[in-house]
């Protein structure tokens, strides 16, 4: 069996009133984290929501472990273990209350799991969900999610709102989750530094586009930032670039072919590796993103 | 101050465009009401529906990073108060006299000592609750009305008949002046009160 | 140098969290980063700041004065952005400017306006339809125009994505070319203060563990990874907090220098990003850090 892939999105098309997504083609890779990137707005929700079927397309095909929602539906969502970036269990329940409703939902329900992570996580068994910081509300969710033996989970912003020091703790278990090969992880984030930790793909969406689906080793390889003189820049050279801000001192630049950058300006500028972030700032005002 | 008075009707702007047609709504299709009740509602709908904005914790933390004292936020609140109800009040009587409603002095003046009482009452209650528990005080509050309501007519028709004869043997003016007179010191202990129960608060 | 914010001694009590006997100054002129996990006491510390709360004991000092008498002339001078929204959901911006605007001295139309074309937020409106980072975009606008000397941010930037972060941040550092302003903010993403701030403030469980300038916590803090047979008692001791494991042990090191001295090539000797100090102190035996 070759590589399969867990998600697949062909030609889909959702218009909502304010934003449109237009024939999404999107593929997520079995055994591996992707990590989905982009602006606020960009399309990263309305995606997930697509993948989950809280939203259905216009146009297009949505499957899931190679099925379809039409006829499927169960046996999707029986695999997949969902966080959202706002809490949606019942505010006044406490975590056990919640689990006795949520965990005959799923034929893998594993207690002793779950009783596992919220001991791990230290979250209180007899408190009301509304009691919870942000950060623990999140870690509920996550206790849930990693507690029926899903094979695909899906996170909107699993991190946003949690502190260092629990964000890394949460990529450990993440990446312990992972080690069978078997998992795949889906997931969306603002900060880029979690994924440079975790992720194996990364999906960059611009304006309900995607710009790229990269694997990460690739994007380190062929992207980077460029300084040097504007001497250097001419109608031939400024074509190597995604972007390039000008300023008194000379010129700073995202490129996507490193290789030619060296080989044309050789000494002559200066190549730092580029972070997630700084990709994402530069590909935001590109007079040509796509090609 | 001005500003926190005046903010009270930018936040219900849309409160506002009902009031008038409420009143209207009332002279027309209420004529078994009193006046008095009339104005009641008039006095007591713009002060409380801004204080129902205000309970949000979020509020108040905005009002209090703002460069405002806690003692300007409750003297904006009692002075809105009365603002506010002698305009509406005031717009209720116009309303009145356009549609040829008939009304007294008398029905405007227990107007607005009951809508006085009521504030004077509500304010330092609203203040003490913890935000987001005030709908279900006001519920439990109008649950007891219905519950006690009974019992307070038969003790009021066994003892207000020497009452009424006690009060028609003093003078008008002297029941008019010892109303203000209880009504003021009502109101004063209320803002007192209020203030002693702001200035403590955590946000 | 001036301190814009002082407290001395300031103890706060909860049910289940404490402030106890806390001291820290805020330097004028520059942007401090207030960092802590969650629950550690950073919005209590904030409130505190905000006069939202009052001390229990101990003194809270801004512009060098108390909040007892000089209510208004502090609040006048300082900014704030708060993590949840604390304006009226149901309003439009131009409403919430009618509210807020008279309420400054030194309010600025024209600078309040400057931002909300920069931040393309819509003046009509209303805030509950905003996004999270237009809700955030739409407080900073009103903490930047009437002139603060002192800004206080909690998580200002929780919630954005990195390209509006960095150009929020951008817009932050333009603010103190002056040198007159002072900022003092709180965030999960220790990312943007590596860019940004002058100070660091770290905060654990209610008690300071240190309130430094960044080079100076760059410079003492280290991870220094080695083979375990060079672990005795003598040399944990310059240790934070020691993990170990069977290729060897990692641990953080508040005194650089010292293990260089003493150490020196027989361990690898790595710069520590504060997410590593957070992460080594949370589970540290040590508290005096």
């Amino acid at each position: 069996m070759g590589m399969e892939n867990v998600i697949e999105l062909r030609g889909v098309s959702k218009a909502l009133k304010a934003f449109t997504i237009d024939n999404m083609n999107l593929q997520i890779k079995q055994g591996y984290v992707t990590g989905f990137i982009g602006a606020n707005g960009a399309g990263k929700s309305t995606t997930m929501k697509l993948i989950m079927n809280l939203l259905q397309p216009d146009k297009g095909k949505v499957s899931v472990f190679g099925l379809d929602y039409a006829n499927h539906e169960k046996t999707i969502k029986d695999r997949i273990g969902f966080v959202y970036d706002s809490n949606i269990f019942y505010e006044s329940l406490n975590l056990k209350d919640i689990s006795r409703i949520v965990a005959p939902a799923y034929k893998h329900w594993d207690d002793k799991q779950f009783k596992f992570y919220v001991k791990q996580f230290e979250l209180p068994l007899n408190k009301a969900i509304k009691k919870f910081s942000k950060g623990m509300q999140m870690k509920a969710s996550i206790a849930i999610a990693l507690s029926h033996d899903a094979e695909l989970i899906i996170m909107d912003e699993p991190t946003a709102g949690l502190d260092p020091t629990s964000r890394r703790e949460l990529l450990d278990i993440f990446q312990e989750v992972m080690v069978d090969g078997k998992r795949t992880i889906l997931f969306s984030t603002h900060i880029t530094s979690d994924l440079e930790r975790i992720a194996d793909y990364i999906v960059l969406i611009d304006e309900g586009q995607i710009l790229f689906d990269k694997p990460v080793y690739e994007l380190q390889e062929q992207y980077a930032i460029v300084k040097g003189s504007t001497e250097l820049l001419d109608a031939d050279t400024e074509a190597y670039f995604i972007k390039i801000e000008r300023s008194p001192n000379g010129f700073q630049a995202l490129t996507k072919d490193v290789a030619k950058v060296k080989e044309v300006f050789g000494e002559h500028a200066v190549i730092e590796e580029a972070s997630l972030e700084e990709i994402m700032f530069y590909m935001k005002g590109a007079d040509h993103p796509y090609d | 101050m001005i500003n926190l008075i005046r903010r009270d009707l930018i936040i219900q702007k849309f409160q506002l465009y009902v009031f008038i047609p409420c009143i209207l709504f009332f002279i027309f299709f209420g004529s078994h009401l009193s006046a008095f009740f009339i104005f009641v509602f008039a006095g007591f709908f713009i002060p409380i529906n801004a204080y129902s904005y205000d309970e949000k914790a979020e509020t108040n933390i905005l009002l209090n990073s703002l460069p405002y004292t806690r003692t300007q936020i409750i003297a904006s609140r009692y002075i809105g108060a009365i603002f506010y109800m002698t305009v509406s009040i005031g717009i209720a009587v116009l309303l009145f006299y356009v549609f040829n409603r008939p009304f007294t002095w008398a029905d405007i003046a227990i107007g607005v000592g009951i809508t006085l009482t009521m504030f004077a009452f509500a304010f330092p209650l609203f203040y003490l609750l913890k935000p987001g528990h005030i709908g279900t005080a006001v519920t439990i509050g109008f649950i007891l009305l219905v519950i006690l309501m009974g019992p307070v007519i038969t003790f009021f028709e066994e003892y207000l008949t020497p009452a009424v004869n006690f009060l028609s043997s003093v003078s008008t003016s002297l029941l008019y002046l010892s109303s203000v007179g209880v009504i003021t010191v009502l109101y004063a202990a209320s803002w007192l009160i209020s203030q002693v129960i702001y200035q403590r608060k955590a946000f | 140098m001036e301190n814009i914010v002082e407290f001395k001694n300031v103890t706060k009590r909860f049910k289940d969290f404490s402030l106890e006997n806390f001291n820290l100054q805020i330097k004028q002129g520059y942007v401090t980063g207030f960092v802590g996990a969650n629950g550690a006491g950073k919005s209590t510390t904030m409130k505190l700041m905000m006069n939202l709360l009052q001390a229990d004991e101990g003194e809270v000092k801004i512009f060098g004065m108390d909040y007892a008498g000089n209510e208004k002339e502090i609040k006048e001078r300082m900014g704030f952005v708060y993590d949840s929204n604390v304006f009226y959901e149901s309003l439009n911006l131009k409403d919430i400017r009618r509210i807020v605007a008279p309420a400054y001295k030194n309010w600025n139309d024209k600078t309040f306006y400057n931002y909300i074309k920069i931040f393309e937020l819509p003046l009509n409106k209303a805030i509950k339809t905003f996004s999270k980072g237009m809700q955030m975009k739409a407080s900073m606008a009103m903490a930047l125009s009437h002139d603060a000397e002192f800004i206080m941010m909690d998580e200002p930037t929780a919630g954005l994505d990195p390209v509006f972060r960095r150009e929020l941040l951008d817009i932050l550092q333009e603010l103190m070319e002056d040198g007159k302003r002072t900022l003092f903010f709180s965030t999960h993403i220790t990312s943007d203060l590596e860019r940004i701030a002058d100070y660091i403030t770290f905060i654990q469980k209610g008690r300071l563990l240190f309130n430094d300038s960044k080079e100076d916590v760059q410079d003492r803090y280290a991870l220094v990874k080695g083979s375990t047979d060079i672990l005795n008692r003598e040399t944990e001791e310059l240790f934070i907090k020691v993990e170990r494991s069977s290729y060897g042990f990692q641990a953080l090191t508040n005194d650089a220098r010292e293990i260089k001295a003493l150490l020196g090539d027989r361990v690898m000797i790595e710069e520590a990003t504060l997410e590593d100090i957070m992460f080594y102190a949370k589970g540290a035996k040590k508290q005096h850090v």
